[in-house]
């Protein structure tokens, strides 16, 4: 089939770019989406699950059943945040000063 | 695939892919770096991704993290577009008594020439609109900013790999001992042998330490983070907790649990991120939330890395810490400085495993 | 929100369980994403001649609202518009309405989560006129809208002749059912008598092509290319589990292409590994009407066992005619189905050590033995 043939339609990613992720190393659905974006949309990979996970096992022969979906998020379905948060209060009233004399820094980048 | 090499780096994500390119570029050591899983696909791959310097304190580590943070864009030139970019750091506060902690914090970290401004309400709101005005200032400074960890980690790979280092995936690391003076690391793929060791496991430190008999004292803490759908560009700053990726996604992200190795997103904070999200910046209240996903940091016992040689234990390295992404490309200099024999450039002695009492060494 | 049985999912196998366990005394609530009740079946107009034998055979439509009509007879919680959208630490099930999210407790779930389309691609999958067999049915079934004038089909499972007969009912002409084997691979071929709609056995589709929608596709027979001018491709290439819920919940998954592909894993009461979560419907294996509803009520019964809310040998009396009708109706219209639910339910109690329930002796054996 032409490799440019779309298999993720939410980010538009098509068979070149997942074989690439494959041909990087990659053998889990979960890896090649975080390489490619592949399956990261609002759809979140319910379309594209069985396609990626074939053509996976097309290109390093690895038996479907070896082949797990990926990992599912939170939340099941696009919710608004409004609806999310309800109407409580937040916990964080201050995310500065919490301990900056501590060493241990409050902002750190989420590594 | 070859079986000896001077080097092995146990761990192919961001510390472990950067000490790995580091070493390629001298292209005098044949190098293997030995993952798991995939790169990405443990903490570096989950990450907000932050650049982060301003309010990382002591100001000796504000200082260390600076340095990082200044060789980004030398980095890029010769690794590629990892997309990093200065967007400036805002770290809101919301109430007035914060602002003099905020104005010590400035002051601190002037002394090491980390220039870093407290705003007033308007300043900040003239600088990033779409913040709540019910915030009272904040901290910010110019050098912070963020990178694509995706393109990061795989153009570290990329350009190792152009260099002649070898890497081995879904390959976990069984045990490790020492043979004629040779590290032997067996592995699921059979046993490989090397001069030197490099431990780059990340939240994994723990246990490849183990494989040592040394106590790497790290905890293994959550983050969740919650991602929106693609929103048009509006938010220009890296803020504390918030940001917006290039294709318009905005990150956020604030909390910790220490649950183990347990990535599943729990409404309690998806929840409790979704409120904070709405008390920065209230547009978002409207907006959809398309995925949460979950990072597990590293975080050593006193919060600042481990980085140099594993006392007792010739030849063998360790470089565990949190703010991995940020931190990376001044780890792969200094420990490829290291292992070269030479003399760092930043004095290591303050990051040795040595400062922990617990540590044991098997010798 | 506390509740003796949350069931997540308001078709056919979520009412019939919610039926039975609110009748015998269970408080139970009833969410489903959707404005209203029935699931997939509020868009099946054939008649269902092959239904367990407490029902009527009866059309889709008509058992949807069967269905529904004798659960609002019952005091039961049924809160449409509600979608599950996660879990708490505690593990109770968080659940919104677009305006905010609540957690419910539960002391049982069952989660009939139903199943979804498979999508096929090939060059041209994108462009509108493109969609699944049963997104085509909505449309004309429910919407009361042509989905097109003239159709290809892909795929030729019994769904797919079945929505081709219906589009061909409607008035679409159906120009062919492009199926890549040498032979249907439904065997209910009466479904294409009385109407003329070519075959295309040892085919694919190789790309469609259009302005802004489907005009063109070619079709790949035994190397020799044909073009067709259809404005509407209906992809029927079956259906796999939805067990995202049940990843939420913590359920191991196992693999079955023929209940197709990876669900979770389940008991002979279809409880799953996360204790009090309980599975039905397609959900737990790709089924027919039968399969769908005798699941659901299974389960159900499995839950008032454990309840001790009705009388135990009265329910072991149930369950052996439910899984005598559930045995009957899959070994006749889809064995291998059966076969493979037999398996995933037989792997659970191998892995847990606890013995199948002596009544199921027939069931099991008769399979192995055959």
């Amino acid at each position: 089939m032409d490799k440019s043939t779309i298999v993720c339609r939410c980010e538009e990613i098509n068979i070149d770019e997942i074989e690439s992720a494959i041909n990087l190393g990659a053998r889990t659905f979960n890896d090649i989406k975080r390489l490619t974006r592949c399956g990261m949309g609002p759809c979140q990979a319910k379309c594209c699950m069985n396609l990626v996970r074939q053509i996976i096992s097309d290109k390093t022969g690895q038996p479907l059943h070896e082949i797990r979906p990926p990992r599912m998020r939170v939340p099941l379905g696009v919710t608004r945040m409004g609806a999310l948060a309800g109407s409580q209060a937040s916990s964080v009233t201050s995310v500065f000063g919490e301990s900056t004399e501590e060493g241990e820094t409050v902002h750190e980048e989420k590594l | 695939m070859k079986k000896s090499y001077d080097v092995i780096v146990v761990g192919s994500g961001v510390v472990g892919s950067s000490i790995t390119y580091h070493l390629s570029e001298e292209r005098n050591k044949e190098i293997l770096s030995i993952d798991k899983d995939f790169p990405l696909s443990g903490t570096s791959g989950s990450t907000q991704a932050w650049v982060w310097v301003h309010n990382k304190t002591p100001a000796w580590y504000g200082e260390l993290n600076m340095y990082s943070a200044e060789l980004y864009s030398f980095l890029e030139r010769k690794i590629g577009d990892v997309e990093y970019k200065r967007t400036g750091g805002i770290a809101p506060f919301f109430s007035e008594a914060d602002r003099e902690k905020a104005l010590r914090l400035a002051e601190k970290q002037a002394e090491v020439g980390i220039k870093v401004e407290v705003l007033s309400r308007d300043e900040v709101l003239e600088k990033e609109p779409s913040l709540s005005r019910s915030i009272a200032g904040a901290t910010y400074s110019k050098i912070d900013g963020n990178v694509n960890p995706f393109r990061l980690i795989e153009l570290y790979i990329r350009a190792a790999r152009k260099n002649g280092a070898k890497f081995s995936f879904y390959n976990p690391v069984m045990d490790i001992t020492k043979e004629n003076g040779l590290f032997k690391v067996t592995t699921q793929d059979g046993d490989y042998f090397s001069n030197q060791l490099v431990l780059a496991g990340g939240p994994w430190s723990k246990s490849l330490g183990k494989l040592l008999g040394i106590d790497v004292p790290i905890k293994q803490v959550r983050g969740q983070i919650v991602v929106t759908e693609p929103l048009r560009p509006f938010l220009s700053h890296t803020i504390g907790g918030v940001r917006q990726a290039d294709n318009g996604e905005v990150l956020i992200g604030y909390s910790k649990e220490e649950v183990g190795y347990d990535l599943r997103s729990t409404l309690d904070i998806v929840q409790d991120t979704a409120r904070m999200a709405i008390d920065f910046v209230p547009a978002l209240e409207k907006v959809n939330v398309v995925r949460c996903f979950s990072g597990i940091r590293v975080m050593p016992e006193d919060g600042f890395p481990i980085l140099g040689g594993i006392p007792g234990i010739e030849k063998g390295y360790i470089a565990a810490m949190h703010s991995g992404i940020t931190l990376s490309p001044l780890v792969g200099t200094l420990m490829t400085e290291l292992l070269s024999g030479g003399e760092t450039s930043i004095d290591l002695e303050r990051y040795s495993l040595n400062r922990f009492d617990s540590l044991q060494s098997i010798g | 929100m506390n509740t003796d049985l949350l069931i997540v999912g308001g078709g056919p196998a979520g009412l019939n369980a919610a039926y039975k366990a609110a009748s015998n005394g269970l408080k139970t609530t009833v969410i489903d994403r959707w404005f209203t009740l029935g699931g997939q079946l509020n868009q099946q107009t054939q008649f269902y001649n092959n239904l367990p034998q407490h029902f009527e055979n009866q059309r889709g439509y008509q058992l949807a609202n069967y269905l529904i009509d004798r659960l609002r007879k019952l005091d039961v919680k049924i809160l449409e518009n509600h979608k599950m959208i996660g879990a708490y630490n505690n593990g109770s099930i968080g659940v919104t309405d677009g305006k905010s999210t609540f957690q419910v407790q539960a002391a049982n779930v069952i989660m009939t989560t139903g199943a979804m389309e498979e999508p096929d691609i090939f060059p041209g999958w994108t462009l509108p006129g493109v969609m699944t067999a049963g997104a085509a049915q909505i449309l004309i079934n429910r919407e009361r809208v042509l989905p097109g004038k003239r159709a290809l089909i892909l795929g030729s499972n019994n769904f797919a002749l079945e929505v081709a007969r219906q589009l061909n009912d409607c008035g679409v002409a159906v120009k062919g059912i492009v199926e890549s084997r040498n032979e249907l691979l439904s065997q209910n071929d009466e479904l294409l008598c009385e109407v003329d709609i070519p075959v295309l056995l040892d085919s694919a589709i190789e790309r469609a092509i259009g302005k802004g929608e489907v005009e063109k596709v070619y079709v790949n027979t035994d190397g020799i290319e044909s073009v067709y001018d259809v404005d509407l491709i209906c992809i029927a290439k079956g259906m796999t589990p939805i067990f995202e819920p049940f990843e939420i919940m913590s359920c191991d998954l196992t693999y079955q292409e023929k209940l197709g592909g990876w669900l979770p894993k389940y008991d002979s009461r279809f409880e799953t590994t996360s204790p009090s979560v309980y599975i039905a419907g397609n959900a737990a294996g790709i089924t027919n009407i039968g399969g769908i509803l005798l699941t659901g009520e299974i389960a159900a019964a499995s839950i008032l066992e454990k309840s001790n809310a009705a009388n135990s040998l009265k329910i072991e009396e149930e369950k052996k005619y439910l899984w005598g009708e559930l045995y009957r109706i899959e070994s006749a219209e889809n064995p291998s189905a059966l076969d493979a639910r037999l398996d995933v339910i037989r792997n659970f109690h191998h892995e847990t050590g606890i013995q199948l329930p002596v009544y199921l002796d027939s069931v099991f054996g008769g399979l192995t033995n055959g």
